[in-house]
């Protein structure tokens, strides 16, 4: 409301060039509030007038921003453009302002976006004293029922979607990614592993215990592994060729206790065509355990 | 068996939102709207004759159970705060043209108040005034915006046809070539309004004049 009180002081005041004019929302607002000091007929512009007086006004307001300072500007240089077109020079007598036909439709134009203007305003002085009035009315803004239980589908807009899923998107931005630090290679693990991996399969390949990176530290640290399980005796190692694959089989005496709780595990006895083979010479019956441990290995070869 | 007429009362109370002639039948089971709208005429009579602190006031498509403004002055007392926000004049002209052109965009809008009008949108949708209605199939495909029912309870307007009849069309200004030839002629009503008038309901005092005159 300040704006307008501002403006209406202006009127009353303005005999001279006194006005706050920072008060001003666009350079129609400006405009306008020009043309009512001067009791002007919206449709019948002195551009002569309004156009000087705009010019003045200009130089005291305070923009806030690039973007409205540039509004302000259109306006002049249309009202300059408008000024330079009256073809004939001034005559203080003669209220009528000639125009050429483009001058006149402009004038024209901008004369109806100037009344235009003005309903506007007059509507949101309008809503002003509604919105006044109905401070004056209490009534309940919260419900005390409980919510109902579907939602409400036509007081949800797009927009208040979009907003809560860019919430959601900033709340998540805002969680740092954390650096996860591989764990630091050690043998007891890769030990424990490899004999977890035997539990469910009786063969395994040096290579797909090492991983497929062929990381030498992961090589150095399965080759330790390795050793000293067979050191321990819980499992045995065959290379048959000068750096080629090595093959590691459970020792069969060793491993079949903890076997017994094993779990046909498809995953992790995968792939080793030579698995099959390897456990075809092996001797005696199995346990249920490991019978079952076997499954796998089999289905894969049918 | 509580009357029917208390049970609205007490509909009206426990709902934080103006509830419709509609709803009113559906929860006491009533033949029709009209019978639901009787009901809560008869609670309005009611509440008026015994000089109540409360009343029925229809905005937004419904009813609601309000104080009367007499009562203010105590309320902001045990509220222990004057100041409730209210709408600057960017915002409350922007809303005037939405009100009046929805759904409209936002160069439309810009064009019509002469400056930017990015940041009020912004508030008004913040504040529930406005809401998106779709996309303009025009450059650009921008937004284009409507009035929500909150702004209607927020004013105290039944319905789009409460907000007062302007002298002429609120116009874009890319249009105003046609608009010129309009100008001699007697203003035409506003047509939205003018359709969705009820005559016996109008209040021709309030808006049409003050417009009208300050123009």
């Amino acid at each position: 409301m300040t704006g307008q009180e501002a403006a209406t002081q202006g009127a009353v005041q303005d005999s001279g060039i006194t006005v706050r004019v920072e008060s001003f929302v666009g350079p129609l607002d400006l405009l306008l509030h020009l043309c009512r000091t001067n009791e002007m007929d919206l449709s019948r512009l002195s551009l002569r007038t309004i156009t000087d007086q705009y010019l003045t006004h200009l130089e005291s307001v305070r923009f806030q921003d690039l973007e409205t300072a540039g509004s302000f500007m259109v306006m002049a240089a249309t009202l300059i453009y408008l000024k330079s077109k009256l073809l004939l020079p001034a005559n203080p007598d003669d209220a009528d302002e000639v125009l050429d036909e483009e001058g006149e439709l402009l004038k024209r134009e901008l004369e109806e976006r100037l009344r235009e203007y003005a309903r506007v305003k007059a509507l949101g002085a309008w809503l002003a004293e509604r919105e006044a009035e109905q401070t004056l009315i209490f009534g309940r803004t919260t419900a005390e029922l409980p919510p109902p239980e579907d939602i409400p589908l036509e007081d949800l807009s797009v927009h208040l979607l979009q907003r809560a899923m860019q919430r959601l998107i900033e709340d998540q931005k805002r969680r740092v990614p954390r650096e996860v630090e591989p764990n630091p290679l050690s043998v007891l693990e890769r030990m424990s592993e490899m004999l977890e991996l035997l539990r469910s399969t009786w063969s395994l390949l040096f290579s797909s215990v090492a991983g497929p990176g062929r990381l030498r530290a992961e090589w150095v640290v399965t080759l330790l592994a390795l050793l000293e399980l067979v050191r321990l005796g819980q499992a045995r190692a065959r290379q048959a060729e000068l750096f080629g694959e090595i093959v590691i089989e459970r020792n069969a005496v060793s491993v079949r206790e903890p076997a017994r709780d094993a779990e046909p595990a498809p995953g992790e006895s995968a792939p080793d065509p030579q698995a099959p083979h390897l456990q075809a010479p092996h001797p005696g019956p199995l346990p249920e355990g490991e019978r079952a441990s076997a499954e796998p290995g089999e289905s894969l070869n049918a | 068996m509580p009357e029917l007429i208390d049970v609205v009362e007490a509909l009206l109370f426990a709902s934080d939102t103006p509830v419709e002639a509609s709803r009113v039948q559906e929860v006491l089971d009533l033949d029709s709207p009209a019978a639901a709208r009787d009901l809560v005429d008869s609670l309005r009579r009611r509440l008026d004759a015994e000089g109540r602190a409360l009343q029925v006031m229809e905005v937004g498509g419904g009813f609601r159970l309000v104080t009367r403004p007499e009562i203010a002055p105590w309320l902001v007392k045990l509220a222990r705060s004057r100041t409730r926000s209210r709408l600057s004049r960017p915002s409350l002209e922007t809303l005037a043209i939405i009100g009046y052109r929805q759904p409209v965009s936002r160069p439309e809008v810009d064009a019509i108040r002469g400056v930017n009008s990015d940041a009020v949108l912004e508030n008004l949708l913040e504040r529930r005034m406005i809401r998106i209605a779709g996309r303009k199939e025009s450059p650009g495909r921008p937004f284009l915006y409507e009035t929500t029912r909150e702004f209607l309870v927020a004013f105290g307007l039944r319905d789009l046809a409460d907000l007062p009849k302007v002298e002429g069309e609120l116009i874009v200004p890319e249009l105003a070539e046609t608009a010129a030839a309009q100008l001699t002629e007697p203003p035409p009503e506003h047509e939205e309004t003018a359709a969705a008038d009820d005559p016996a309901e109008q209040d021709p005092g309030s808006g049409g004049d003050r417009v009208t005159a300050s123009s």
